[in-house]
C-alpha cells in the first residue's frame, strides 16, 4: 500500500512539475493589465515603458508576414535593443503564411503580439476585432505634420481613431523576362491585354521545346494571383480592381469579366507554364528566376526578392501593366500603403511599443527601407530626401504619374464561391462568363448589403469618382 | 468496504485529468458549436441569431454539395487501394520472410512523418513542371509531354496516391497484429489436410480475421472521410475545386486563409456544416456496421 501511495505523490509532483513548466507566459493577463488603449496622454501610461529600466527588460513581440526586408527589420530591431537605454527588447516573428489566422489565433488564446504590421487590407477588420490600440494620444504635433496628409479613411483612420502611419505602398507592375521577349522579336512590354496573349504565345513558341513559357501565376490560390495582376490591369484601365464601382457604390464584376477573357485566351493557347494552376508564388519565382517564365504581374516587392531569396542572371526588368484596350483610363493602384506598424489593444506595454514604433518611423529608416527598395515611400518628406533605390529593376516600380492611392473598399465574404474562385474554373472550365458574372454581383451585393445593415461597413457612393484622380485631389 | 471507496477514490484521481481534458477540450466546444449553428457569427463582435437560416443555406451550398461528392470520390479511392494492399503486405510480413521487421519498419515509417512535411515532398514530386516522376517518365521516354498531376484531370488521384501511401503501413500493422492472433494449430491441421496457401487464406484467414477487419475497416473509413491535412497542403481543394473534400471546406470557413486582405471567419456557418458533416460520417459508419455486422460473429 505504501509503495502505491508513494507512487500516487510522484505523479502528483511531476503532474505539478509539467503545469508550472507551462505557466510562464509574458502576456497572461495582459488584457487586464493593459492600460487603456492610446489615446490617453503618453505621461499618464507610463507604466511599462520607462519606469522598467532598472529592473527586468520590457519584452515585445513584434508579429509580421513581411519577408522581402527581415534581414534589414532584423537589423534594425537589434539596435533598438541595444540603443533604447530603457531595457526594452523587441522580438521579431516572421510569419510565413496565414499571418490573419495566426493573429486571430494569438488574440483569441491570449498569446498576442504586442506590435503587428499592419496592411490596409486587414487594418480594419482587426479594428474591428478590437485587436488594436489607437494612437492619436502618442502622435507629436510634427508626426501629425509629416504624415498627415496620408492619413486615409477605412485604411489608417477608422471611426476617426488613427491606428498606424504610412512608410511605403506597393505598386503593381508587370515583370518580364527581356531575353524571352528579344528570342521571341517582341520590342517592348505589351501595353494592351491582346498584345499580353499575343506576346506570350510569341514567347512559348520560341521556347516551348526548352520549357520556357510565355505568362504564369500563381493560382494555386487564384484569390492572391488575380489580386496582384487583375486588380492593377483594371485601376489602370478606369475600375477598382477589386470588383468594387467606386461610382455607384455596389460591386459590379462586368470589367473584370472581360479581363478575364484575354486570361482564358492565354490557356487555351497553351501559353501558361503547365501546372500553373497549383503554383504558389515562390515556386513561380523560382522558375522566372531560371528564365523559364515570359512575364507575370506582381508587386515591388519583387525587385527585392530577386535581389535576396532568388539570386537571378536573367535580364528582367517591370513595366506599367497592360490596359483593357491600350488606353490609360486610370491610375495603377498603389496598395497596401498607409499602414505599417501597429500597437496590440491586449499589449501589457503599450507605451514601449510606441517608442519601438517612433524609432522605426525615423526619417533615417525610413528613407533607407525606400533607397533599399523594400518599399516604395508614399511619405512626402520622405519620398523628397530619400534617393533612388539601388536595386535591380527597382526603376520599374518607381512611383510616377500613374500612380495614386485609391480609396478603401468594404471587404465582404459572400455566400458561396468568391470572384476569383468562379473566374478562375471560368478560365479552366469554361461557361457562361455572363451568368457569372451576374451570380458574383447578385451575391456580393446581397453580402453589401447584409454588412451595411449589421454596420460593419458603410458605403458612399461617388457618382463624381474620377479613376484618374482618385483621391479627388 | 472501506477497501471499494478508497480504489474508487484512488481511479477517480487517475482519471480526472484525462475526464476534464475531455470535458474542456472535447465536450465543451461539441455544445459551443451546436449553439452557433443557429448565430450569424464571424468569432468577433455580436453574433446574431438566425434560427434555421444556416441550414437553409447549407442545403443550397453547392459548394458543400460538391465538397461531399469529392469526398466519397477520395475515400472510396483511397479505401480501395488501402486496404487490400495493407492485407496483402500484413500477409506477406507476417510469413517467415528474411528482414520482415525491417520491412514493417519500413512500410510503418510513413505513419510516423508529419503528414505537412509529406505532402510538401509529394507536392515536389508531382508538380508538372519539374517534379520528379515527370523527369523519370520522360527519361524513360514513357510520356512526350509532362503530365499536370496537380492539374484538374489528376488532381484526385495524386491525393489519393498520397494519403495511400501515408496510410497503408498504419492499417497493415493492424492487419499483422490480427494475423498474429490467429492460433498457429489452424494452419498446421489445414496443412495435414492437404489445403494450399490460398485455400488456407480464404477458409482460415480470412475468416478469422474478420473480426479484427470489421474494425479497421471502420477506422479507415471514418480517417478517409475526415482526411483533409495532405489535401489543404498539396492543393488546398484546387484546382477549381477539384479535390475540395468535406473537411477541407469546413476549415476554410472556420480558418479562411489569408491571402492579403482578410476573409471573414464564419463560425455560425461553419457549425452547421461541421455538424452536417459528422452527420454525415456518423450516418456512413453507421451503415458500415449494420452491413458488417456478421464479421463480428464469423469467429
Amino acid at each position: 500500500m505504501q509503495k502505491k501511495w508513494l507512487g500516487l505523490s510522484l505523479s502528483l509532483m511531476l503532474a505539478a512539475g509539467i503545469a508550472g513548466c507551462g505557466g510562464n507566459n509574458n502576456n497572461k493577463g495582459a488584457a487586464t493589465e493593459a492600460p487603456e488603449a492610446g489615446t490617453a496622454a503618453p505621461a499618464a501610461t507610463a507604466a511599462a515603458g520607462g519606469n522598467t529600466a532598472a529592473s527586468e527588460p520590457v519584452q515585445l513581440k513584434y508579429w509580421t508576414d513581411d519577408r522581402h526586408d527581415q534581414e534589414y527589420i532584423k537589423e534594425l530591431i537589434n539596435k533598438f535593443n541595444e540603443t533604447n537605454g530603457e531595457n526594452i527588447q523587441v522580438e521579431l516573428t516572421v510569419m510565413s503564411e496565414n499571418y490573419a489566422q495566426s493573429v486571430d489565433i494569438a488574440f483569441t488564446s491570449n498569446q498576442a503580439p504586442d506590435l503587428l504590421r499592419l496592411k490596409s487590407g486587414n487594418t480594419a477588420e482587426f479594428v474591428k476585432k478590437g485587436y488594436l490600440a489607437p494612437i492619436d494620444g502618442y502622435l507629436t504635433d510634427d508626426m501629425k505634420t509629416k504624415f498627415g496628409s496620408v492619413i486615409i479613411d477605412n485604411v489608417n483612420r477608422i471611426d476617426g481613431k488613427v491606428y498606424s502611419l504610412a512608410n511605403t505602398g506597393l505598386t503593381l507592375r508587370l515583370i518580364y523576362n527581356k531575353d524571352l521577349f528579344a528570342k521571341a522579336g517582341i520590342a517592348n512590354p505589351p501595353v494592351s491585354l491582346q498584345e499580353m496573349v499575343e506576346d506570350a504565345k510569341k514567347i512559348t513558341e520560341a521556347g516551348k521545346s526548352e520549357g520556357v513559357y510565355g505568362f504564369a501565376l500563381n493560382f494555386k490560390s487564384p484569390k492572391a494571383a488575380f489580386d496582384r495582376s487583375i486588380r492593377e490591369i483594371l485601376s489602370l484601365s478606369g475600375y477598382q480592381g477589386l470588383g468594387f464601382d467606386l461610382k455607384t457604390g455596389q460591386f459590379d464584376f462586368a470589367p473584370y469579366s472581360q479581363t478575364i477573357e484575354y486570361f482564358k485566351q492565354m490557356y487555351e493557347d497553351g501559353s501558361i507554364l503547365p501546372g500553373a494552376e497549383t503554383l504558389d508564388i515562390d515556386p513561380l519565382r523560382a522558375q522566372f528566376a531560371a528564365g523559364k517564365i515570359g512575364m507575370y504581374l506582381s508587386f515591388s516587392t519583387e525587385p527585392g526578392v530577386y535581389q535576396d531569396q532568388f539570386p537571378t542572371e536573367i535580364n528582367w526588368a517591370g513595366a506599367l501593366a497592360p490596359t483593357l484596350d491600350g488606353q490609360i483610363k486610370g491610375t495603377s493602384e498603389i496598395v497596401s500603403a498607409g499602414t505599417w506598424l501597429g500597437i496590440s489593444a491586449k499589449s501589457a506595454h503599450q507605451e514601449a511599443a510606441w517608442k519601438f514604433m517612433q524609432y522605426m518611423y525615423g526619417d533615417d529608416i525610413l528613407k533607407t527601407y525606400h533607397e533599399k527598395g523594400f518599399g516604395i515611400a508614399v511619405v512626402p518628406s520622405i519620398v523628397e530626401q530619400a534617393k533612388k533605390p539601388e536595386i535591380n529593376g527597382m526603376e520599374g516600380f518607381l512611383v510616377g504619374e500613374h500612380d495614386s492611392l485609391w480609396p478603401a473598399v468594404p471587404s465582404v465574404t459572400p455566400e458561396g464561391s468568391t470572384y476569383a474562385d468562379a473566374f478562375f474554373k471560368y478560365i479552366l472550365a469554361g461557361g457562361d462568363a455572363k451568368a457569372i458574372t451576374e451570380d458574383l454581383n447578385t451575391r456580393y451585393n446581397a453580402a453589401l448589403t447584409k454588412a451595411v445593415e449589421k454596420g460593419e461597413v458603410t458605403v458612399t457612393p461617388d457618382p463624381a469618382f474620377d479613376p484618374l484622380k482618385p483621391q479627388g485631389e | 468496504m472501506i477497501y471499494k471507496w478508497r480504489r474508487l477514490g484512488e481511479n477517480s484521481l487517475f482519471l480526472a485529468p484525462s475526464i476534464i481534458l475531455t470535458l474542456i477540450l472535447g465536450i465543451y466546444p461539441l455544445f459551443w458549436m451546436l449553439r452557433y449553428m443557429f448565430y450569424d457569427y464571424a468569432g468577433y463582435g455580436e453574433a446574431l441569431f438566425v434560427g434555421l437560416d444556416n441550414f437553409r443555406r447549407l442545403l443550397r451550398d453547392g459548394l458543400f454539395w460538391e465538397s461531399v461528392r469529392n469526398t466519397f470520390v477520395f475515400a472510396g479511392g483511397k479505401l480501395l487501394l488501402t486496404l487490400p494492399l495493407s492485407l496483402l503486405l500484413a500477409v506477406i510480413l507476417n510469413g517467415k520472410l528474411r528482414g520482415s521487421n525491417l520491412l514493417r519498419g519500413i512500410y510503418f515509417m510513413p505513419t510516423v512523418i508529419s503528414t505537412a512535411v509529406i505532402s510538401v515532398v509529394f507536392y515536389n514530386i508531382f508538380n508538372s513542371y519539374n517534379g520528379m516522376v515527370n523527369t523519370v517518365l520522360m527519361k524513360l521516354h514513357l510520356v512526350s509531354q509532362p503530365i499536370d498531376w496537380l492539374g484538374p484531370k489528376h488532381a484526385m488521384l495524386t491525393v489519393i496516391i498520397v494519403a495511400v501511401w501515408g496510410a497503408v503501413g498504419n492499417y497493415m500493422l493492424l492487419f499483422l497484429a490480427g494475423l498474429q492472433s490467429i492460433p498457429q494449430d489452424l494452419y498446421e491441421s489445414a496443412a495435414i489436410d492437404g489445403a494450399n496457401a490460398g485455400r488456407r487464406f480464404w477458409n482460415i484467414t480470412l475468416p478469422m480475421l474478420a473480426p479484427v477487419a470489421q474494425m479497421v475497416i471502420m477506422l479507415a473509413i471514418i480517417a478517409s472521410l475526415k482526411g483533409y491535412e495532405s489535401i489543404m497542403v498539396i492543393t488546398e481543394g484546387g484546382p477549381i475545386g477539384k479535390t475540395e473534400v468535406m473537411y477541407l471546406y469546413l476549415y476554410k470557413l472556420l480558418f479562411p486563409v489569408s491571402t492579403g486582405s482578410p476573409v471573414a471567419q464564419q463560425l455560425g456557418y461553419g457549425s452547421a456544416v461541421g455538424f452536417a458533416s459528422a452527420l454525415i460520417v456518423g450516418a456512413v459508419t453507421g451503415l458500415y456496421f449494420f452491413f458488417s455486422r456478421k464479421m463480428n460473429k464469423v469467429y
